[in-house]
């Protein structure tokens, strides 16, 4: 795995090979990502809203990396875990609280789990919960954008263990057929709700399989937010260009369970404390306190500022109402067919 | 007017519809340099190019899901499956995205896109070449379900569901193809979709059928009115959702149904109709429900006697006619 001190350790920007306000954007991502999950996981625990959560901390910069600096016209096809494209792209706090609240505000009227958030405005798309599911619908998006020659691209994110899927196979190959502006984003975190990425493929990095569909595959350090930020830019010039998908493999860790309600007791703890070592976000935070960008009082005022944000989304979307019930025979069918009312 | 087949009535359709909107293309196997192995593609990789008229590889999934995505932004996406018999993995992306993408999404995303799944016996074809398969949809809300039975409706009613804003699965039987031709105007039509046609009126009992059965159900219903036995026939056309006014009018109004499919009978749209019938026009019935479908086996066996018995036929509908008629 490369060694993400290598960048962490120097000291000036052109050295990291990025602006301040690109690095300071991606570290603010990951804080706002982060303080949020972990929010939303001491909500679910005290209640406050239904289902279950899927925390994404430990991989956050797998996401924020590869969406900071997306348009809104580019599509994201993710996953569950994918709360830090969402923060990244710019759907703002209160449309993914509301959607984890499964408020009548949300953008599905309460109609998905939490986590499946899916924003129009900003090209994220609800998913379903059958992983890599949106990898394949995702690819039929940059097919049609190939077709409409727009130069927009999509990103889809998905774990190591949906690269058993066989609908996973069927997109990468045709999107190497026709070089469809598409970058996979595999996270590898190594955990495929119980089962070991050694249990879901006989190979060691799983961007090996790009090999397969002649585009390129590449394995980096998911928990360095500059690495994956870098090599996503390049990506994303090349599908953006015609030139086709590419295949990144970040390796990360998941600290929690698959959902909260996993106590994730099929792993050791020294692996997670290994991980935990690996934090993506002091790692973001130490380029920037080295060069002065950041200080502890910004950071605080940072901490204090994204904080309140949260509450304030919290607290306008809990006052809201859910959809009312008979909202559930709505979006079926266009205006056209009209769903049958039942009556008992 | 210009009499046209089956077929040629839907190569029809694709051609004016890709003509009218650039968002339509097509994908699927064996659809453009080859044209189809039934030939309904022909001719339309030379008039609108490779990108709008794509060869897939053997991939049902991406064929299903990646028509999901393109009709998320902005096409009119036209899939083939070659076989109904090969659908079976193209499943998950029919049932999990594009039956559910309004639903899920709360109608910020939707999925216009048109289906096209050539299905049926009476062809020799085995038992991987000949079920129809369309059972397996009509229990899916979310998803448009059609079945023409003749070339005017096979064009109408494909053009409606490329037109139309929501998925549909548009089976066309194989056997119609080249037997069936019929005059069809020059201009453009389109055929409602819900909507289900009454082919010949009756009094004495309503026989409802769609695809090829429609065409078995009209030679039982020739013989019979020979009998001096008037029996009002039905075309679905729509088999989700299903046009409940016209079927139950029909049986309010006859007082006897026989409900004839080609695909098996247990978990078929048949048993839905007769269930409504029994749920809300009961008073009306003068006879018990009766079905004439696809024997309960896994699918179409091979060898022609085994073919025939499996498959509905005017004689049998005859007999389910007379059954009914005689209670």
């Amino acid at each position: 795995m490369p060694a993400n001190s290598k960048t962490a350790g120097k000291t000036t920007l052109a050295e990291i090979g990025l602006s301040e306000q690109t690095l300071l954007g991606l570290y603010t991502n990951l804080l706002k990502t982060r303080l949020l999950d972990e929010r939303f996981r001491k909500l679910f625990r005290q209640g406050r809203f239904a289902g279950t959560y899927f925390s994404a901390v430990g991989q956050e910069a797998t996401t924020v990396g590869p969406t900071y600096g997306l348009r809104d016209e580019d599509i994201i096809a993710p996953s569950h875990r994918e709360i830090g494209a969402n923060v990244t792209k710019g759907v703002p706090l209160e449309v993914i609280v509301a959607q984890v609240f499964a408020r009548g505000n949300s953008p599905d009227k309460g109609k998905s789990h939490p986590c499946h958030y899916g924003w129009r405005p900003k090209g994220v798309i609800t998913p379903a919960s059958t992983v890599a599911g949106q990898t394949i619908v995702g690819t039929g998006c940059a097919m049609a954008f190939r077709i409409q020659k727009k130069d927009n691209v999509v990103l889809a994110f998905f774990g190591e263990g949906s690269t058993a899927r066989g609908g996973w196979h069927e997109a990468l190959n045709y999107a190497g057929i026709y070089k469809l502006p598409i970058i996979y984003i595999c996270q590898n975190n190594l955990w495929a709700e119980s089962v070991p990425s050694t249990l879901a493929a006989s190979i060691t990095n799983f961007s090996d399989r790009a090999k397969a569909y002649g585009f390129p595959g590449i394995t980096i350090d998911g928990n360095d937010v500059v690495a994956v930020h870098k090599t996503s830019v390049e990506a994303i010039a090349r599908a953006r260009s015609g030139e086709g998908p590419t295949l990144i493999e970040c390796k990360t860790y998941r600290w929690y369970g698959h959902s909260e309600i996993d106590p994730a007791d099929y792993r050791a703890q020294a692996e997670l404390e290994s991980w935990k070592k690996k934090d993506p976000l002091p790692r973001a935070e130490k380029p920037l306190m080295d060069l002065g960008i950041l200080t502890l009082e910004k950071r605080e005022a940072l901490v204090e500022q994204i904080n309140q944000e949260i509450d304030a989304a919290i607290d306008a979307v809990e006052k809201a109402p859910y959809s009312p019930p008979e909202e559930a025979y709505n979006d079926v069918y266009s205006e056209q067919f009209p769903v049958r009312r039942e009556e008992y | 007017m210009k009499k046209v087949t089956f077929i040629e009535a839907i190569t029809q359709a694709l051609d004016e519809e890709m003509a009218r909107d650039e968002r339509v293309f097509l994908l699927g196997e064996d659809i453009g340099l080859y044209g189809g192995v039934f030939k309904a593609t022909k001719g339309l990789l030379d008039k609108y190019g490779a990108e709008r008229v794509i060869d897939t590889p053997i991939s049902e999934v991406y064929i299903a899901g990646g028509s999901v995505g393109a009709a998320m932004v902005g096409m009119r996406p036209v899939p083939e499956i070659q076989f109904a018999d090969f659908i079976t993995p193209s499943m998950d992306q029919i049932i999990q995205q594009m039956a559910k993408m309004r639903y899920r999404t709360g109608g910020q995303w939707t999925c216009p896109m048109t289906m096209r799944v050539c299905c049926g016996a009476d062809v020799g074809g085995g038992l991987y070449h000949s079920q129809t398969n369309e059972q397996w949809f009509v229990s899916q809300p979310g998803l448009i379900v059609v079945m023409p039975a003749t070339p005017y409706d096979a064009k109408g009613l494909l053009k409606s569901a490329i037109r139309g804003d929501d998925p549909v699965i548009y089976f066309e039987h194989k056997r119609l193809y080249r037997w069936i031709k019929e005059e069809i105007p020059e201009d453009d039509f389109t055929v409602p979709i819900g909507k289900a046609a009454i082919r010949k009126e009756g009094k004495d009992i309503t026989v409802v059928s769609y695809g090829l059965m429609y065409h078995r159900s009209l030679e039982a219903v020739n013989a019979l009115e020979k009998e001096g036995i008037s029996a009002e026939l039905i075309d679905m056309r729509t088999l989700l959702p299903w046009d409940r006014e016209t079927i139950l009018e029909s049986v309010k109004k006859t007082s006897r149904v026989v409900l004839v499919s080609e695909s098996s009978k247990t978990g078929g749209v048949m048993g839905e109709i007769g269930a409504s019938i029994a749920e809300e026009v009961f008073d009306y019935l003068d006879a018990p429900v009766t079905r004439v479908c696809g024997i309960d086996v896994p699918a179409v066996p091979f060898a022609p006697p085994m073919e025939h018995f499996f498959l509905p036929n005017a004689d049998k509908i005859t007999r389910a006619v007379k059954k009914v008629l005689e209670y």
